[in-house]
């Protein structure tokens, strides 16, 4: 298994939003995180993510407790509307993926993964004239410059019309497809088109539960 | 008046050294002030200019107790000062993570508060104005040296570390996942701006520091389309305003920090008046075309 979450709990303060969580991740698999606002599914992520430290339970990836985990790269992530990121600033596109291209593999995955997402004429805009869409896709590519195992996606399609956001599912489907474990954050029910193995169903009763998807052989369509 | 602002420019040792003083720092504090820009701590340069002259009262107080450390130059305890500050902001951001401006305020006080004390001890008031608003013009050949050895500093912390210090600038949240440590990263940028302010305290003083550092920015911000443009362009603006506020400084006799920061002042205001006149020509042509 990929990630082993063992009797999570976390409170902030006195208020618990995760109370005896457990579930484990294979590689490949498409799990969708699903609850409304306040269920504690951002708080999961940053446990997942080492943002929150883990004082209740255990989380492991690849058998290392996340508390002491050090290859971060191996996770790609996208967090909530973007959020976090200082747009005002002029930065264009390809300098934001230089600036963030640290590791050696990084440096030269940029250029295909913009040709891949289909936005390779954007490369010398500045970030802040992109449309919604566009700069999700840029930060895809971003999340993926270090070929990571796992992608981690916050409410990824809050802020992108419908069109993007059929792009952006059937992008992330390919992704999975490829070998890449996706982790999706949504307080929607509208991920139905993608290629997901289970749900997380979490509820603010602090009440959680596992629905697998039964895949139909050949029903996958090319 | 030009004419003879040159002629002394090259003739005069102090006024020789205040312009290539002038041209380093006019690359110098505008490349470190767009990460402060970015990193949205504009305010910083302030608050470690207030911490960095307690390191000064301390080392004055000290003189008068006959008690001279770093060769009984002020300038090494505040820049040791400056990097304690740059330190405790670092702590308190990570402390008050949701109201990180909250460490700026506590480290300012901090460093009102001791340096007026210190000064106070010393019976070193009068000196202020000096702390306060600086001098190029006053800058000795070790001090020219220090500003040089202290760019070079910057230049080599941007070949080396530039694509992380800027990562971890836009993005602290997502950098960790980039292969980035980003902790270590904000506190070597903590140090090296400590350095800089601390180094620049004699020429703009607590007061002009952070304004030589921001505004040259905060105009490039205005026209730039890439950071590789706005930052050629805040450079570009901070040496005019650097050679222009110097001649002022000369042909009026006005303080020369004060001329310097008053030519950035005119120079965001021409660029963000014409910046409007332009879209607004632009506006009218394309409703005219509809």
């Amino acid at each position: 298994m990929l990630i082993d979450i063992r009797n999570l709990s976390f409170a902030y303060g006195h208020r618990t939003v995760i109370s005896g969580l457990s579930h484990t991740i294979n590689p490949g698999d498409f799990l969708v995180v699903k609850g409304k606002n306040g269920t504690g599914k951002s708080t999961l992520i940053k446990c997942l993510l080492g943002i929150n430290s883990v004082k209740n339970g255990m989380i492991f990836f690849n058998g290392v407790d996340i508390n002491y985990y050090r290859q971060w790269t191996k996770f790609g992530y996208i967090s909530q509307d973007l959020d976090g990121f200082n747009y005002e600033y002029p930065l264009t596109v390809e300098e934001l993926l230089k600036f963030s291209s640290v590791t050696k593999k990084s440096e030269q995955s940029y250029l295909r993964l913009l040709d891949n997402m289909g936005i390779l004429e954007i490369i010398n805009q500045n970030i802040n004239s992109l449309s919604g869409g566009q700069l999700q896709r840029v930060f895809i590519v971003r999340a993926m410059l270090d070929n990571p195992e796992v992608l981690i996606l916050d409410e990824p399609t809050a802020s992108i019309d419908r069109q993007n956001t059929e792009f952006f599912y059937n992008t992330i489907n390919e992704l999975n497809k490829k070998g890449i474990t996706v982790i999706l954050i949504t307080h929607t029910d509208a991920f139905e088109h993608m290629n997901y193995t289970h749900v997380l169903n979490m509820a603010l009763d602090l009440t959680t539960s596992i629905e697998t998807r039964q895949v139909e052989e050949g029903s996958e369509s090319s | 008046m030009m004419l003879s602002f040159l002629q002394d420019l090259f003739q005069q040792d102090f006024m020789l050294r205040a312009l290539i003083a002038g041209i380093i720092i006019g690359v110098m504090a505008p490349t470190i002030g767009s990460i402060v820009v970015i990193r949205r701590l504009s305010f910083i340069a302030d608050t470690l200019g207030h911490f960095s002259l307690v390191g000064i009262a301390v080392s004055l107080y000290l003189s008068t107790l006959g008690i001279s450390i770093f060769f009984e130059t002020p300038l090494y305890l505040g820049l040791t000062f400056s990097v304690i500050g740059g330190l405790l902001i670092e702590l308190f951001r990570r402390a008050y993570k949701n109201y990180k401006e909250i460490s700026m305020v506590i480290v300012i006080s901090i460093g009102s508060t001791l340096s007026a004390i210190f000064f106070s001890l010393a019976k070193k008031t009068g000196s202020l104005y000096q702390y306060l608003f600086g001098s190029i013009l006053t800058i000795t050949n070790f001090h020219l040296l220090l500003i040089a050895l202290t760019a070079i500093l910057v230049l080599l912390m941007f070949l080396i570390f530039g694509k992380q210090i800027l990562s971890v600038s836009f993005d602290e949240t997502t950098s960790k996942f980039l292969g980035i440590n980003v902790g270590l990263f904000q506190i070597i940028f903590m140090i090296i701006l400590s350095v800089v302010v601390s180094v620049l305290l004699d020429v703009a003083g607590v007061l002009l520091i952070s304004s030589m550092m921001i505004i040259p920015v905060a105009a490039g911000m205005r026209i730039g389309w890439s950071f590789r443009s706005t930052w050629i362009i805040s450079v570009v603006f901070s040496e005019l305003s650097i050679f222009f506020g110097l001649w002022a400084s000369h042909a009026f006799e006005l303080p020369s920090g004060a001329a310097i920061v008053a030519v950035n002042v005119l120079i965001l205001l021409t660029v963000a008046i014409v910046k409007r006149i332009v879209i607004r020509r632009q506006m009218v042509k394309m409703d005219k075309l509809k």
